[in-house]
């Protein structure tokens, strides 16, 4: 199984699976990790905005305009920053890193 | 549509007064009337908060809102939502630089703008310096174009931005928009050019000339001051770190309430101006022509400053040797016209524009700028022709610096 890494605000790195087909969204919320998503992935908000490893940014397929859109509301904005909601796990993703910004914006 | 005589200047629909005719359509136009008649009704009945979401009244002033940001984008070729109204050129300059530099600083930190820039962009490019930026700040030739291989050389893997105004503000020269934004494109940089004198004067198109950032003002193109617009490229979409916290309105992009009359200004002055910008550059080319032939036939060592081809109609900057610029100003109070730009007539130095054109400092000094607009008549022309002409003629007979010379 792949696996994937969040770095808390805090910088703690956390180890976790990343199942194929599987949001980097809904594999923090089977891990308590604190990504809120407050929307649940309907992309009407900015909240599981994370912020990719550059590395790894480059692997990504290309952000859709809405994603960018909603983008566009997310504190803390990066060059590299996505939705968590947006990126999906595939076997080239595994050990995929992302940073979890210190604050989020929930506009709904 | 006629105003006759010399002292009415100002234009139909204004009310006639006993001023100077108007001849400096670039340091700013009078709103049209028809811009003003649009805008009235969002003053008093229509009085809205264009983003209160839950009643008529808020409803009404966004829908006016939103029908200007199209109208502002289907003049420039752009889709609405890359429209951000901002309070004019000035802001909307200051936003397109630091943002985009700010935001990418982590992987470029290179800028390129051009010597004949308006002080705001300058200004700004400056500022950015002091953060920590590198600016490289293109001469130009002596028709106050840019040399394109001078641009190509100056553009490297670390450039995030070119930014190159469309339209000069004091020599009315055009730049080679299209081939800049497609050098840019090719080598990875935004294009960002200032088009506050550009809008509305020359068919503009974001795509086809592939700009990124595009200042608009209100006030230069028969709206109302204190309005004016950044378009923000979309796909691939452009970045920006915002200057001003607050409500997140405008993509976040431009926090604080949007005024809905100036908006709707804004907009209805786009719509004219997309109506009528053909049949008008025809008018005030014919109105250029006449007072050019008029000033040449009767003075002699008469310069015109920029290239003589590649600029707008409404626009004429001009050196009469050995003729002081201030001098002739005393003498022809009944015209308004301009010794340089306005941003920097408070001062008395020569325009650094006609400066980095290579004029030296007698001719730059003995310039001025004469702006035709819409209101422009050919009575306006024949007066300030003879009114011109009279004093040059005048002052080289018995001027200051013949006496002092």
């Amino acid at each position: 199984m792949p696996t994937m890494t969040f770095i808390e605000p805090g910088g703690r790195r956390r180890e976790v699976d990343a199942p194929q087909g599987v949001s980097v969204l809904e594999i923090a919320h089977s891990n308590a990790i604190d990504l809120e998503g407050a929307c649940e992935g309907c992309m009407a908000c900015s909240t599981c905005h994370v912020i990719v490893d550059p590395a790894w940014f480059v692997r990504l397929p290309e952000s859709s305009e809405e994603e960018d859109d909603m983008l566009d509301l997310a504190l803390g904005l990066t060059r590299t920053s996505r939705l968590g909601c947006q990126i999906t796990i595939t076997k080239e993703l595994d050990g995929l890193v992302v940073t979890l910004p210190a604050a989020t914006r929930d506009v709904r | 549509m006629g105003n006759s005589g010399a002292t009415d200047g100002a234009g139909p629909g204004l009310r006639k007064r006993d001023v100077p005719v108007y001849l400096d359509y670039q340091a700013t136009t009078p709103t049209d009337p028809r811009v003003v008649q649009a805008m009235l009704p969002y003053f008093s009945e229509k009085f809205g908060n264009p983003h209160s979401r839950e009643h008529f009244f808020g409803w009404e002033a966004e829908d006016a809102v939103e029908k200007a940001r199209g109208e502002i984008a289907s003049l420039i070729g752009a889709t609405a939502r890359e429209v951000i109204f901002t309070s004019g050129a000035t802001e909307s300059n200051n936003v397109a630089l630091k943002g985009v530099a700010r935001f990418y600083k982590d992987r470029k930190d290179h800028i390129v703008t051009c010597v004949t820039e308006h002080k705001c962009v300058l200004e700004t490019a400056r500022h950015l310096e002091h953060e920590g930026f590198r600016v490289t700040c293109l001469p130009v030739e002596a028709t106050g174009l840019i040399d394109l291989d001078t641009l190509r050389d100056a553009i490297t893997e670390n450039t995030v931005m070119v930014s190159v105004m469309a339209v000069n503000n004091e020599i009315g020269v055009i730049q080679p928009i299209g081939e800049i934004g497609a050098m840019c494109r090719e080598r990875g940089a935004f294009f960002h050019t200032d088009a506050a004198q550009a809008v509305g004067k020359i068919p503009l198109d974001v795509d086809a000339m592939h700009i990124d950032l595009m200042s608009i003002s209100g006030h230069k193109i028969y709206g109302p001051m204190g309005i004016g617009a950044l378009y923000v490229r979309r796909r691939p979409r452009v970045r920006l770190v915002a200057l001003m916290d607050g409500g997140g309105q405008e993509r976040g992009l431009r926090s604080g309430t949007l005024p809905t009359p100036l908006c709707v200004g804004l907009g209805e002055a786009c719509a004219i101006a997309g109506r009528e910008m053909g049949d008008e550059a025809e008018r005030l080319a014919a109105l250029r022509d006449r007072f050019y032939k008029g000033i040449t036939g009767r003075l002699p060592r008469v310069h015109l400053n920029g290239d003589a081809e590649r600029r707008i109609p409404g626009n004429l900057n001009l050196s009469f040797a050995d003729v002081d610029s201030e001098g002739l100003m005393a003498g022809i109070k009944d015209l308004a016209v301009s010794s340089g730009s306005a941003c920097t007539s408070a001062s008395v130095e020569p325009s650094y524009v006609l400066r980095a054109i290579g004029l030296d400092d007698g001719l730059a000094r003995g310039a001025i700028r004469v702006g035709f607009g819409r209101f422009t008549t050919e009575d306006d022309v024949d007066f300030a022709v003879d009114r011109i002409a009279g004093e040059v003629e005048r002052l080289r007979r018995t001027g200051p610096l013949r006496e002092t010379a």
